[in-house]
This record gives C-alpha cells, sequence and structure tokens, in this order.
C-alpha cells in the first residue's frame, strides 16, 4: 500500500538502540536487538490491519508515560513592567466585574439552595417557581463557567481563543435560556422530569 | 496489552486519518518530535531526578550516626544549557540541628559550598528561607527535620516563581504588587491633638493577625489562582496586607484601596481554595481577610 512510500517506516530500523529502548514499555525486557526486531516494518506488516492502522507509524511501542509530552501553557520567559522599584499597575476599577458581579453570583447561589429543596421538600408544581429555578440555573452555569474562562485563558496570552471562549459560552448560555424555556412551556418543566426521573 | 491499547486508541479517536498536529500524546511517542526536543532542549522544564545525579555523603560517619537524605532542587544560571536537577545529600541527624534550616546550612558549610538559599533570622520573623519542602511551602527555620530516617526529604524553591538560582526564587513580582497596594497610612487631617494618630484598642485589635505577615510568600506560591495567573491577581499575601490598611481605624484612604482591588482579577480570583490558611508558617488565616474584604466590598 501507500505506507511503503511512508520513510517513516523505514526509520525504527536506522534508530540507534538505546534510543528505541528507552521508549518501550511493553518490551521492556527484551534486549535492544529484539526490540528493533519487533519493531521493523516486516514486523509491522505482519500485524492485523487495525492494530497497524492505530499505533503511530514511526514506532510500534508505547512510552511509559500517558501524560501529554508539550505543556498546555509554558510560562514565558519573565518580562518585568518598569523598573523593579515601580508598583504593579492597579487596574481602573470596574463595579460590575468586580464587587457587583461577586455579590450578584452570592446571591444566585444563595436563592439556589432553597429553590433547589422547596420543590420536592413540599412537593408543589408552581410554574412561576420553576421558571426562577430555570433562569437562576442558567445564570449560575455562566458565572461559573465564565469565572473558569478568567482563570484559564489569560487575555494577554490568549486573545484570540479567550473572545472565541466567551463568545461560545454567551452563544452556549443563549441556548440553554431557549430549551429550557421551550421545556417549561412545552414540556413538562425541570422539576416534574427530575421527579419522573426519580421515580423511573 | 498492545491489543488492548490499539482498541483504547481506536476507541478515543475520531477520524481514521488525524493530523500529527492534532494528534494528543497518548501512550505513544513520535520519534520525529523527540528528535526536535533533543535539538531544542527544554531547560527549565524537566528537573532531572535525583536517581541520575551523584549524592554527596555525611563526611565522617559515626556507628550510630542517624543518616537521612535530603534531595534538594539545583540550577545554576551560569549553566543555561543545563537543566534543573535533584541533588541529593546525607547527612546524620546527630550532628544537625533540628531544623530544615540547619540542614542546608550544614551542606553549605561542609558539603556543597555552591549551594544557594536565602536566608537570614533563622528564627521565622524575617521570611527568608521559604521554600518547598516535602511538598509543603514553609519557612525552612521553621519546619523541622522529620527524624524518620527512612524517609527522605524533598526541598524545592517556591513553586510557580521564576528560579534565579537552587533555592532562591525571583520576588520582584511578588514586591511590586506589595508596591501597588500603598503599604502605609494614608491621611490628609492631622491627629487632633496634633501628636499621634491614636485608635481604641478594640480597633487595635482588629489588626491582629494581619500585623504580623512577613511576606515570606509562602501563601501566595501556594495560590492555584496565583499560579495560572500572578500578573494579575495579586495573591494572598498581597492581599492580606492590603486588608491590614483598609482594616486600620487611622488610614483615611479605606475607600481608594477597596477601589483598587473592585475588578475581576485583582481580587475576585479568589476561588476560597485555602491552600493560603493550610500552609501559612505563621498560623496567619490569609483568607479570612480576603473573604473580610469581600464582604467589606459586597454591600458598600
Amino acid at each position: 500500500m501507500a505506507s511503503i512510500m511512508r520513510t517513516g517506516l523505514l526509520r525504527p530500523a536506522f534508530q540507534s538502540p538505546a534510543a528505541s529502548s528507552r521508549m518501550l514499555s511493553t518490551f521492556a525486557s527484551a534486549s535492544a536487538s529484539a526490540t528493533i526486531k519487533r519493531s521493523s516494518p516486516l514486523a509491522h506488516q505482519l500485524r492485523p490491519q487495525f492494530v497497524r492502522s492505530t499505533i503511530p507509524k514511526t514506532t510500534r511501542v508505547a512510552a511509559f508515560h500517558a501524560t501529554r509530552r508539550t505543556q498546555i501553557l509554558p510560562p514565558l520567559p519573565q518580562k518585568i513592567q518598569g523598573t523593579v522599584n515601580d508598583p504593579a499597575p492597579v487596574p481602573h476599577p470596574e463595579y460590575t466585574h468586580g464587587s457587583y458581579h461577586w455579590t450578584f453570583e452570592r446571591l444566585v447561589s444563595v436563592g439556589l439552595v432553597p429553590l433547589c429543596i422547596a420543590p420536592f421538600a413540599a412537593g408543589s408544581l408552581n410554574p412561576v417557581m420553576d421558571a426562577t429555578l430555570c433562569a437562576l440555573l442558567v445564570l449560575h452555569s455562566h458565572i461559573g463557567f465564565e469565572s473558569c474562562i478568567i482563570d484559564y485563558i489569560p487575555r494577554k496570552r490568549l486573545p484570540v481563543l479567550r473572545a472565541m471562549a466567551d463568545w461560545a459560552l454567551r452563544i452556549g448560555t443563549v441556548l440553554l435560556g431557549l430549551a429550557l424555556y421551550s421545556f417549561e412551556t412545552n414540556d413538562v418543566g425541570i422539576t416534574e422530569a427530575v421527579k419522573q426521573l426519580w421515580h423511573a | 496489552m498492545a491489543t488492548t491499547r490499539a482498541f483504547a486508541r481506536l476507541a478515543t479517536r475520531g477520524t481514521a486519518v488525524r493530523p500529527t498536529i492534532f494528534a494528543r500524546g497518548f501512550a505513544s511517542v513520535d520519534p520525529i518530535a523527540k528528535a526536535g526536543e533533543k535539538l531544542s532542549p527544554e531547560p527549565a522544564r524537566k528537573v532531572v531526578p535525583e536517581s541520575k545525579t551523584s549524592t554527596l555523603q555525611e563526611p565522617a560517619p559515626d556507628k550510630q550516626a542517624k543518616i537521612k537524605t535530603f534531595h534538594v532542587y539545583r540550577w545554576n544560571p551560569d549553566e543555561p544549557s543545563s537543566k534543573p536537577r535533584m541533588q541529593s545529600y546525607t547527612l546524620d541527624l546527630n550532628k544537625t540541628g533540628p531544623m530544615m534550616l540547619d540542614a542546608l546550612i550544614r551542606i553549605k558549610n561542609e558539603m556543597d559550598p555552591t549551594l544557594t538559599f536565602r536566608r537570614s533570622c533563622r528564627e521565622g520573623i524575617c521570611g527568608s528561607c521559604a521554600m518547598n519542602i516535602d511538598g509543603v511551602n514553609t519557612l525552612a527555620c521553621l519546619c523541622r527535620i522529620p527524624t524518620d530516617t527512612a524517609k527522605e526529604s524533598r526541598i524545592y524553591p517556591l513553586p510557580h516563581m521564576f528560579v534565579v538560582k537552587d533555592l532562591v526564587p525571583d520576588m520582584t513580582n511578588f514586591y511590586k504588587q506589595y508596591r501597588s497596594i500603598k503599604p502605609y497610612l494614608q491621611r490628609a487631617t492631622p491627629p487632633p491633638d496634633g501628636r499621634e494618630y491614636r485608635q481604641s484598642k478594640d480597633d487595635r485589635k482588629k489588626l491582629d493577625g494581619l500585623y504580623e505577615c512577613i511576606l515570606c510568600a509562602c501563601c501566595s506560591t501556594s495560590c492555584p489562582s496565583y499560579w495560572w495567573n500572578q500578573e494579575e491577581y495579586l495573591g494572598p499575601a498581597v492581599l492580606l496586607q492590603s486588608y491590614r490598611w483598609i482594616a486600620d481605624s487611622r488610614d483615611e484612604k479605606k475607600a481608594e484601596r477597596q477601589d483598587a482591588l473592585n475588578n475581576s482579577m485583582s481580587l475576585y480570583r479568589c476561588h476560597t481554595i485555602l491552600n493560603c490558611s493550610r500552609t501559612c508558617p505563621k498560623g496567619l488565616n490569609p483568607a479570612l481577610a480576603i473573604a473580610e474584604i469581600k464582604k467589606g466590598m459586597a454591600f458598600a
């Protein structure tokens, strides 16, 4: 097949034994020469097709570590703004992203607790309460995911990805709101759904 | 075994053919990428484990010596191409003082004068010898050496800080942040009797648990939020100091101090992980101070 054209197939044959045996975990006890044989193109051709297609073309062996080789966001070299005796820049106050946001978030979280318990404890299925629960859930999840984005996608280093993530979250929140609205209006509603699932 | 892995790979992979760029490192080694790594090593990324470095032994061990092994992070900026490594040292605990700092000083005096670390007061009041000992940020001078000689101790610099050399972290950003909160009394009005700025005993009591902070940065460098957003989030130590001035009854710039924190990054990246209060070698509670700042700003 086309694989014969790939020079990568031949590479294991030219690799130094030390390098290839270092990468082995499954054949750790095998000697260096044996590992070369195992990873030779011929041995590869003898394997079943599904194995062949899934193992990377160049080596037929797995390393010990299953973690990523590359870091997700490795730290850049240190950069100091101004001299060492200047204070770090103080941002302008933004109440909507600061204290108001935090207060609102806490109020939503606190409000969710009785709203989650009440329908099941009291046994009432008030549509207004259901709607409030849905609205607060949407807000709560939006704020939570927004926090994740702010934490893990720094605007300075990944401005494009940050904007994409922000918009994806906004679109997702709107979609969730619409979905819950139609679920509330056209179907049984969230409390009843949980109840039915519980008794199912 | 290989078959299982192949099945797992089949299951986790969406398409039959996938470009290498998007291929995730999944229990496999790409020799081409490996060769690239070899050509341009990333010196600061990975530490050479102690199993691959030499061990410096106790100079003259006794018969009843209690030999304990210390693995110390070493990196020399004069050799920028060499990786950081874990150097092992064995010490007789009978000849060493009780604290980790004593062990480090003994290593530096008697075994390896190239070992570099900060230390000054050796009694937990200067905050110089903050480092990560056995996985906990603490002051070496306040950390007892575990007498269990079977266990080996590992000493690293403060995590997620730029390393100047060996155990010395670069605190520039930390101090610049401290400076940005204006850690001094700000007043426009003179004292009423023209003598001193006085405060009541109750007002003074509000500063207990705040003024004792020695700015060793153990708490800030234990905070995952500070790890991810060091440039913008101020970190528990600096916020504790900020609250020390917000809570001070003599200070007249409380609103300005609060406004300086009132954005999404400076203060509100605190997610009450509470690593700060757990690790503080002075037994302070930075998380409580941050919570007090948030509370004070919540309904202001």
